[in-house]
C-alpha cells in the first residue's frame, strides 16, 4: 500500500502534503489539549511498536502473505483519528527515509491513506456499528473497512496520477486488500480483547470507569 | 519491510568515515531529497541516467559498499516494480506486440512510461540508501529539528528512533521463543484460526509492551526533570565548511546543467532524451 517516489506527479504530491500539514497541525493540537504529559513518550514508543508490528509477515488464505497496518487499531484505542495521524506520519517518515518503503515525495499521500483514511474510517465505523452489532464485530468491520478503503484510495490516487487505470486499479487493490483486511480485522480484535483483559485502563472508552487500579506487573502480563 | 538485520546493518554503515559521513546532516538531507524531487519532476531517461551516475559517484566517495547498496535497492524494487510491470500493457499508444491470449497488447508509450517509472524509482531508492548509509538516524532527526520541524514532533520522532531498536530486539526474542516451540505461522498443517490467534497475541504483547515501556520511560524521564519544554536532542554545532559548499555547488550545478540540456539538447538524442508523458 506504500506508494513509492515517482508514481505521483509533483503538483499532486504538493496537494497531499498540504493535507498532511493541516492534519498534523490539528493532531498536534489535539495531543496538547487531550492527552496528559505522558503523551510524548507514549506516542513515540507506540510509533516504534507499530513500526515493528508492521514488519511482521502474516499468512493470508490462498498462499500469499501480508502485514498488519494498525491505523484503525491506534484510532480505536485512543478514540481519536488524530493519534493515527501522528503515529503514521512518524512511521511512514522513518520507513521512507531509511528503508525506502514508501516515497518521500509520496509521504503526504501515504499518510492520507494509512493514517487519515485508516484512522477516520476505522474509528467512525466502530462508533457507528458499536451499538447495533456489538463492540467486537464493530471493531472487526471497522478494521477491515479501514484497510479496504485505504487501498481503494491508493487506486484512486494512482488513477489521478495517470499511473494506473481506475477500474483495474480498484479491482486489483480491492480484491487483494479484502484478504489483507481479514488479517487486520482478526488481529485488531485480538489486540483489543487482550488490552481489555490485561490493561483495560489503556482503552479510551474505559478512561472514565473506576477500574480499581488493577494494573498487572509486566512479568505477570508476559506470563499470561 | 525490513527486519532487525537491516536496521543494525544500516547503523553500521553510518559508522564509516568519509567526507560525506562527516558533512553537516542538513546539507545531506536537503540535497538528497532535492535529487529525489528533481527525479520525480523530470520526464527524460537520460536525466535519470546522469543522476544515477552522480549518486554512484557519491557512494564511491562515501566508502559505502556497492554490493550492499545494489542489494538494498534490488530488495526494495518489488514494492513499486509490481505496478511498473503492468504499464506496457495498460498505457495507450502504438501497439508493438499482441499476446496470444486475452487480447493482451504492449504499447511503445507504455514501455517508455514503465522505463521512466523504473528509472525514477531506482534514482529515488539509491538516494535513500545513500542517505541512510551516511547519516545516523539521530542525525537526520537533529537535521529536521534544525530545519524547523515542530518541537513536540521532533521530540516524538527522536524518541521513536531510540526505541525502534529495542522493539526489533523484542520482536526477535518473541520470534525466537516461538521457533523454539516449533511454531511457524506459515505451517499449513496447523489450523489457520489458531495461527492467527497466536499472531494476534504476539501483536498484543508488542502493543502492551510498547505502552508499558512508554509509561516506564515517562516516569524515569520525569524523575530526571523532564517536562514538555525539555530538549531531548543534542544541538551539536557543526559549521558549514568548504566541503559542504562544494557538495551544494556540485549538486545544484549538475541539476541546473541537466535541466538546461533536457530543454535544449537531450530531445535530439533519440528515445533516451525524449520527454515521456
Amino acid at each position: 500500500m506504500h506508494i513509492p517516489d515517482g508514481f505521483i506527479p509533483l503538483w499532486q504530491c504538493a496537494i497531499y502534503y498540504v493535507i498532511l500539514i493541516v492534519a498534523l497541525y490539528f493532531s498536534l493540537n489535539w495531543a496538547r489539549k487531550n492527552l496528559d504529559e505522558k503523551a510524548v513518550p507514549l506516542m513515540a514508543v507506540l510509533a516504534a511498536g507499530i513500526f515493528a508490528i508492521m514488519s511482521m509477515n502474516m499468512p493470508i488464505p490462498f498462499g500469499t502473505s501480508g502485514h498488519m497496518v494498525g491505523g484503525a487499531l491506534v484510532a480505536i484505542v485512543f478514540c481519536a483519528p488524530e493519534a493515527a495521524v501522528i503515529v503514521f506520519t512518524l512511521v511512514l517518515l522513518v520507513q521512507g527515509l531509511f528503508f525506502g518503503d514508501g516515497g518521500i515525495t509520496a509521504l503526504g499521500a501515504n499518510v492520507l491513506n494509512m493514517g487519515i483514511i485508516g484512522g477516520v474510517v476505522g474509528l467512525y465505523t466502530f462508533k457507528g456499528l458499536r451499538k447495533p452489532i456489538g463492540k467486537y464485530p464493530a471493531i472487526a468491520i471497522a478494521a477491515w473497512l479501514s484497510i479496504f478503503l485505504a487501498a481503494e484510495a491508493v487506486a484512486v490516487e494512482m488513477w489521478l496520477a495517470g499511473t494506473f487505470p481506475l477500474v483495474q486499479g480498484l479491482a486489483a487493490m480491492g480484491i487483494y486488500h479484502a484478504f489483507i483486511g481479514i488479517i487486520e480485522a482478526v488481529l485488531t480484535v485480538v489486540v483489543i480483547l487482550a488490552l481489555e483483559k490485561l490493561r483495560p485502563d489503556l482503552l479510551a472508552w474505559n478512561k472514565n470507569k473506576n477500574l480499581g487500579e488493577q494494573k498487572p506487573e509486566p512479568s505477570e502480563v508476559a506470563a499470561k | 519491510m525490513n527486519g532487525v538485520g537491516s536496521v543494525r546493518e544500516l547503523e553500521k554503515e553510518t559508522d564509516k568515515e568519509s567526507p560525506l559521513h562527516s558533512m553537516d546532516g542538513r546539507i545531506k538531507l536537503i540535497l538528497l531529497i532535492f535529487i529525489i524531487v528533481y527525479a520525480v519532476f523530470s520526464t527524460q531517461l537520460l536525466v535519470m541516467i546522469f543522476l544515477e551516475i552522480y549518486l554512484l559517484l557519491l557512494i564511491w566517495i562515501s566508502n559505502v559498499s556497492f554490493k550492499t547498496t545494489v542489494t538494498r535497492v534490488l530488495l526494495l524494487l518489488p514494492f513499486g516494480g509490481f505496478i511498473i510491470l503492468f504499464q506496457p500493457f495498460i498505457h495507450p499508444g502504438n501497439i508493438i506486440w499482441t499476446g496470444p491470449i486475452f487480447g493482451i497488447t504492449m504499447t511503445d508509450a507504455g514501455l517508455m512510461w514503465a522505463a521512466l517509472l523504473m528509472s525514477r524509482l531506482i534514482v529515488a531508492l539509491t538516494s535513500i540508501v545513500l542517505l541512510s548509509s551516511i547519516s545516523p538516524m539521530q542525525e537526520v532527526v537533529e537535521s529536521f529539528r534544525k530545519l524547523g520541524m515542530p518541537r513536540e514532533f521532533a521530540m516524538i520522532f527522536s524518541l521513536m528512533i531510540r526505541f525502534l531498536f529495542m522493539f526489533y530486539d523484542e520482536l526477535h526474542r518473541i520470534s525466537h521463543a516461538q521457533k523454539a516451540r516449533c511454531f511457524d505461522a506459515f505451517n499449513k498443517n496447523l489450523p489457520y484460526k489458531w495461527r492467527m490467534k497466536q499472531l494476534g497475541y504476539t501483536v498484543a504483547m508488542m502493543f502492551l509492551r510498547a505502552y508499558e515501556q512508554g509509561e516506564t520511560i515517562y516516569l524515569s524521564m520525569a524523575s530526571r526533570g523532564f517536562s514538555d519544554k525539555s530538549k531531548l536532542y543534542h544541538d551539536k554545532k557543526k559549521k558549514i565548511g568548504s566541503r559542504e559548499y562544494i557538495f551544494i555547488a556540485t549538486t545544484i550545478g549538475l541539476v541546473a546543467c541537466l535541466q538546461i540540456l533536457a530543454m535544449f539538447l537531450f530531445h535530439q538524442w533519440g528515445f533516451v532524451g525524449m520527454n515521456i508523458v
